[in-house]
């Protein structure tokens, strides 16, 4: 990783500890820049709140040219993150194609705290819990509940 | 940016060559140094020389990595790198970017096909990569910044235009290849005259082995003898006097008269805070400072129980939860039924439950929790009968435990008996009815036997019928017609009719057949048998 791209991330670093998305805070290691730890409680009104989350963001070495990879470490039942052990979540600007070297951190993390409050179906990863989540609203909740409950207390 | 050419004045302003350079030429004219090298490495070394300024192994600053003294505009922000635009480009769609940022981009993106990072619009990477207008690098080359060598102690600051001009000929921190041939590692400018100084010395005052030029010079934070050695006095940042380094912590801590330290009353609620000798003068006066000592002795104190009492307190609530089970053991049915006094003699809130003198207006005969353990005689006879009389009195629990015990005991051996008995019972069930059910097999089969003989019979008999009727028509009408006769309702009729017909048929059709079905009837027998 250049220098330059060290440089960014630790100017992105400064911008999300003075904007950080409500719920969220960073854990930033110096010898270890590229791999951000994320504590996130679950948005007071969505079905995750009370849940907290750790999630992970790593930059690729050619950073900013390539999108960060979002994983959530802790199990969590939503559309758009996969259910294994991975936890990644792949959409919207975090999609290689999709992604520009202006985006930022902060609007990466913002997106995240948006789609815990509104998942976004159309663009799933998981079809079946996206289905239930369009079909049956009560069942998804239900289980979304009993997963913050199970993994995410 | 950086440049391969041994000349090292290439990346500078006309005017900074033009005075630094002249001086080189004429050094080269009067003479190398004794060990004399190649005269490339001559015209090198003795152009660094004289002007002792630079040597081709300064690296130009990068501009992406420089402090800025204040934030910038955000609108002079470059988009990729996040840093204010070096040598900034502009796009066909108005977007501009590093130089350095923009061929990044294009470098991972498919030839022929670049697009901007910004808009994602095609971008010819011919002609469609435009300089800046004027006024946007004059804005950034008046922001301010540190020299990239503060860390190592310039405090130069200045605007960015300047910042190569003072790191490639100014800066005395610029790092630079040491002037040894052998040595390779890096020294600063201003140190670049006294020679090689990697070589290691012990410290005269702690004998730690040091390189000389951390020794002596060095990064500012590193001067060993003037703020690492532990064992060179120096003065105490308060009072002046001359201690070791390594009793200065000690000395301000203890014994500094002048460190300002609170009265050792603090935790009593006394407010002065003071010079020490202010301090010391003022803690004979203080109350609160004579009574600390105390005081802490007693919070020490207090501490040390309260950690003895927390293994205690959760010892006696085990002790309870044993308690309690085996209460519930010896009375599930009732556990408000306190007329035994099963509940916990140590509850005050149940010994409360017994006031010496009730209120109602019926005696109460429940044993008071003073009689647990051991009853009184006396209590016990006058009570017994008022009480539940299906519990006998029990002089202790123990001794209830016991005989509830023996009567467990008694109640299983019983049911073991009833157990054996039961079993004997059946078994001889099982072999009597074994016995009907085989008796009654045996008759069947000598049914099915004597049923299967008849058939044969039977099947026989209409063979016979059948040949005689195609052999012999003409000679044995009468005798066929009546086998046939016969055997219209033959299977009605018993096994006599049978075989008076067969017999006579046999008579009418001949000797032919009567034999061979004796055989085969006498055979069939003998197997039977």
């Amino acid at each position: 990783m250049s220098a330059g791209a060290k440089k960014r991330i630790m100017r992105e670093y400064g911008e999300c500890i003075n904007d950080t998305p409500p719920g969220m805070k960073i854990n930033f290691d110096e010898q270890n820049m590229t791999e951000w730890e994320i504590l996130l409680d679950g948005p007071e009104q969505s079905v995750y709140s009370g849940g907290h989350f750790k999630l992970k963001i790593s930059f690729p070495t050619e950073y900013p040219f390539k999108p960060p990879v979002v994983s959530f470490k802790t199990k969590i039942y939503h559309p758009n993150v996969s259910n294994d052990d991975k936890g990644s979540m792949c959409l919207g600007m975090l999609r290689p194609e999709e992604w520009k070297p202006p985006n930022k951190v902060v609007s990466v993390l913002r997106l995240v705290h948006s789609l815990l409050i509104e998942p976004n179906p159309d663009d799933a990863i998981e079809p079946s819990i996206a289905n239930e989540f369009k079909e049956n609203r009560k069942e998804f909740d239900k289980t979304a509940k009993d997963w913050v409950k199970r993994y995410a207390k | 940016m950086a440049s391969p050419s041994p000349i090292p004045y290439d990346r500078r302003s006309s005017r900074a060559s033009s005075t630094a350079g002249q001086p080189a030429s004429d050094l080269l004219v009067v003479g190398g140094p004794p060990n004399s090298p190649s005269p490339l490495e001559l015209f090198l070394r003795a152009s660094n020389l004289p002007s002792s300024k630079t040597r081709i192994s300064k690296i130009p600053p990068d501009l992406h990595m420089l402090e800025y003294v204040s934030s910038c505009d955000t609108n002079l922000i470059c988009l990729i790198c996040h840093s204010p635009f070096d040598k900034p480009v502009k796009l066909a769609c108005d977007h501009y970017f590093c130089r350095d940022c923009l061929d990044h981009a294009f470098e991972v993106q498919p030839d022929g096909h670049k697009t901007c990072p910004t808009c994602r619009g095609r971008v010819d990477t011919d002609t469609g990569v435009l300089p800046v207008p004027k006024i946007l690098e004059k804005m950034l080359d008046e922001l301010v910044v540190k020299c990239p060598n503060t860390k190592s102690g310039c405090t130069w600051v200045d605007s960015r235009v300047n910042v190569n001009d003072h790191v490639m000929l100014y800066c005395e921190y610029t790092l630079v290849e040491c002037p040894s041939h052998e040595c390779r590692l890096p020294i600063f400018q201003k140190e670049f005259h006294k020679g090689c100084l990697h070589y290691t010395l012990s410290c005269e005052h702690c004998h730690t082995s040091l390189m000389k030029k951390d020794l002596e010079v060095g990064y500012i934070t590193q001067r060993h003898q003037k703020t690492h050695c532990s064992n060179r006095f120096t003065a105490c940042p308060h009072c002046d006097a001359e201690v070791l380094r390594l009793d200065l912590k000690v000395h301000v801590n203890d014994s500094c008269p002048k460190m300002v330290i609170p009265c050792p009353g603090t935790i009593l609620g006394c407010h002065f805070t003071a010079e020490r000798t202010e301090v010391i003068k003022h803690e004979n006066a203080c109350p609160m400072a004579t009574m600390a000592p105390h005081f802490r002795d007693q919070q020490a104190r207090i501490e040390r129980n309260e950690a003895r009492f927390e293994p205690l307190a959760r010892k006696v609530g085990i002790l309870e939860d044993g308690l309690s089970n085996i209460t519930n053991m010896l009375y599930p049915a009732n556990p408000n039924d306190s007329s035994f006094p099963v509940t916990n003699p140590l509850d005050p809130n149940h010994s409360d439950a017994f006031p010496p003198a009730p209120l109602i207006p019926t005696p109460d005969f429940r044993l008071p929790p003073a009689s647990f353990p051991p009853v009184p005689p006396t209590n016990d006879q006058s009570q017994t009968p008022f009480n539940n009389p299906s519990q006998p009195p029990f002089d202790s629990q123990v001794h209830h435990l016991l005989t509830l015990h023996d009567s467990l005991r008694d109640e299983v051996s019983r049911i073991a008996n009833a157990l054996t008995d039961l079993e004997g019972r059946t078994n001889m069930m099982i072999i009597n009815e074994n016995q009907r059910v085989k008796d009654e097999m045996l008759h069947t089969n000598a049914a099915i036997n004597s049923m299967r003989m008849q058939l044969h019979w039977l099947m026989s008999a209409t063979l016979h019928q059948r040949t005689s009727n195609s052999t012999g028509t003409s000679t044995a009408r009468a005798g066929g017609s009546t086998s046939s006769n016969s055997n219209g309702n033959g299977r009605a009729q018993g096994a006599s009719g049978a075989s008076t017909s067969l017999g006579a048929r046999a008579e009418a059709s001949g000797t032919l057949h009567a034999p061979m079905r004796r055989l085969s009837d006498s055979t069939r027998q003998d197997t039977k048998l």
